[in-house]
């Protein structure tokens, strides 16, 4: 029992993992918002100008608009905001909003991205960035007053823990906790292999053999499964199974990498030199792994994060509560995959002393 | 390391390959006949198809010839090299031999594409650093995968799905180097390309020759 703690303990961080990261709440956020109205010089939803009145179409999504007294804003970044004229309630989560667009802009683009917040005391502030394109008239940067009347203030955040809202993302956002800890923790499998493989060609121990091959056994046993949990996330958000995506192709190359080296245990009869052969595979694979998945996809546009001028995971698409389930999971993942391997190696060895015997 | 062993080991391979024409024949009338056989389908060929052809005949001409270059003598013949030569030798021998015939080998296949297809290549001096920087990478792997795979028994299938995938990102980078010299693409960061092509085959050789001589011992 005392030397099983490890056991336990990674069941534990994923029984944790599942639990929070499936049952805490997105935060509310806006899910679409158009246009319903036509503007003074009959232009419609797809293009707005300046000076105009606008109602607006919200779709919230998780959000408490009954009962509650809404504020909305139109945000332009930095120079300030105007606050709705109206808002009409529909249900919890629709709701007709009345703007006045502002006369003057500050001197930029003919074009000008808004952002929209909305906040009541329930729910905290909900944002959808860059919601619309304004076509600018007049363009100065003295008489600005008309953004600063009714500025953003008094906004309390909702308490508790909540997930981040993204359009696009939705509740797949979760699979953060899935998808990558299982790459992660691959990685972490495939690197502790390489270790006992180089062992194995310094010490010629069998056994250092079987440890890294039930190593490599589990790790592609993740690799697959990530491939699995991401094609299903991009399902949801960028709309097929299968992308054309530079990392997702690399992936897959890894993936017939390793099993290569699978299916080249499987050839050789001979032990020692099966350990021989597949020990100096490995060491190889992974050197040839590092060009494929940390080179070649930040060369190419990539649809994932940390690619192609795309923010990692140090910037704004990850937040500390996902932090809270993501981190763990990552230990967790590794802990199941050293346990699954732990049994892997003592069926291994077992096999062995019985071929041995006969 | 002895520079005059590693000289005798490749003038022995190249003996070896000039005594057995049919092999090194065999190599090329493959090259020449996979694109003759385009050239009938095709009729005409796009500079993208040049290129993908091109560096895909290469690619699996190139795995013919080198998947024997350590099951082409007899048992007995490499316990009498392990006695004359360090592994460090034979696997420098090894693997500038199999560059130098890849070379031979992109060039005989480039100049039969060129006479039934024309050559559209523009920039020489960008299409030849592609050429020997990717040709590199494909030989090294290639060289070390016989290595591996030439103790088993089924080498020429086990060859090729251990191979392929590990010279993919060599070839992926070689095929856009030589597109952007076709004029096909264009990539400013062409230098960084190339740069990071030849680190890769850096990597790669001293993956090769850090492992190898715990190989040859078997």
């Amino acid at each position: 029992m005392k030397s099983n703690w490890w056991k336990i303990l990674g069941i534990l961080i994923l029984i944790y993992t599942v639990i929070v990261g499936m049952s805490v709440p997105l935060k509310p956020g806006i899910e679409r918002a158009d246009s319903i109205s036509m503007g003074s010089n009959g232009n419609n939803a797809s293009s707005i100008s300046s000076g105009e009145n606008h109602v607006i179409k919200v779709i919230g999504y998780n959000t408490n608009y009954k009962d509650n007294t809404n504020k909305a804003w139109l945000r332009l970044d930095t120079i300030g905001a105007v606050a709705a004229t109206k808002f009409e309630t529909i249900s919890e989560t629709e709701a007709n909003v009345h703007f006045t667009i502002p006369t003057i802009f500050p001197a930029r683009d003919t074009f000008q991205l808004l952002s929209m917040v909305i906040y009541n005391k329930e729910d905290g502030p909900s944002i959808l960035p860059d919601a619309f394109s304004i076509r600018t008239n007049q363009r100065s940067n003295s008489n600005l007053t008309e953004w600063t009347v009714d500025p953003i203030t008094n906004i309390t955040d909702k308490p508790g823990m909540q997930f981040p809202y993204r359009s696009v993302l939705n509740e797949t956002i979760r699979n953060t906790f899935f998808h990558i800890p299982l790459w992660f923790s691959m990685f972490i499998l495939l690197l502790i292999s390489i270790i006992y493989s180089g062992k194995y060609l310094k010490n010629n121990n069998i056994k250092d053999d079987i440890i890294a091959s039930s190593l490599v056994n589990v790790a592609v046993l993740f690799g697959i499964l990530g491939i699995i949990t991401g094609s299903i996330w991009a399902r949801f958000t960028w709309g097929t199974f299968w992308t054309t995506d530079v990392k997702l192709n690399m992936s897959t190359v890894a993936m017939l990498i390793y099993v290569a080296s699978l299916i080249l245990r499987s050839s050789i009869n001979d032990v020692d030199r099966r350990a021989k052969l597949s020990a100096s595979y490995n060491i190889f694979a992974f050197a040839a792994l590092i060009p494929l998945v940390f080179v070649i996809p930040r060369l190419t546009d990539s649809l994932h994060p940390g690619n192609g001028g795309n923010p990692a995971l140090g910037g704004e698409d990850m937040e500390n509560t996902l932090r809270m389930v993501f981190y763990p999971a990552i230990i967790g993942f590794t802990l199941l995959g050293l346990w699954m391997t732990s049994i892997l190696i003592r069926y291994e060895s077992l096999k062995d002393r019985w071929l041995s015997r006969k | 390391m002895n520079i005059s062993h590693i000289v005798a080991i490749i003038k022995k391979d190249f003996d070896i390959e000039v005594r057995q024409r049919y092999a090194i024949a065999g190599i090329f009338l493959f090259a020449v006949t996979t694109a003759y056989f385009i050239y009938k389908a095709f009729n005409n060929l796009s500079g993208l198809e040049w290129n993908i052809l091109v560096w895909i005949i290469v690619l699996f001409a190139g795995l013919n010839a080198i998947v024997k270059s350590f099951v082409q003598e007899r048992k007995e013949t490499y316990l009498y090299y392990y006695s004359l030569f360090g592994p460090l030798e034979v696997i420098v021998a090894k693997l500038i031999y199999n560059y130098l015939f890849t070379i031979f080998l992109t060039f005989v296949v480039i100049f039969v594409f060129t006479i039934l297809f024309g050559n559209p290549v523009k920039d020489y001096t960008l299409f030849l650093k592609g050429l020997f920087l990717g040709t590199l990478g494909i030989s090294s792997v290639f060289t070390f995968v016989s290595s591996v795979s030439g103790a088993g028994s089924s080498s020429g299938t086990m060859m090729s799905i251990l191979s392929l995938p590990l010279v993919l990102p060599s070839v992926l980078l070689m095929e856009r180097i030589t597109a952007v010299a076709m004029r096909l693409i264009t990539d400013t960061a062409i230098a960084k390309d190339l740069y990071i092509l030849a680190s890769i085959d850096l990597l790669i050789i001293g993956m090769v020759i850090f492992i190898f001589p715990s190989l040859w011992k078997a």
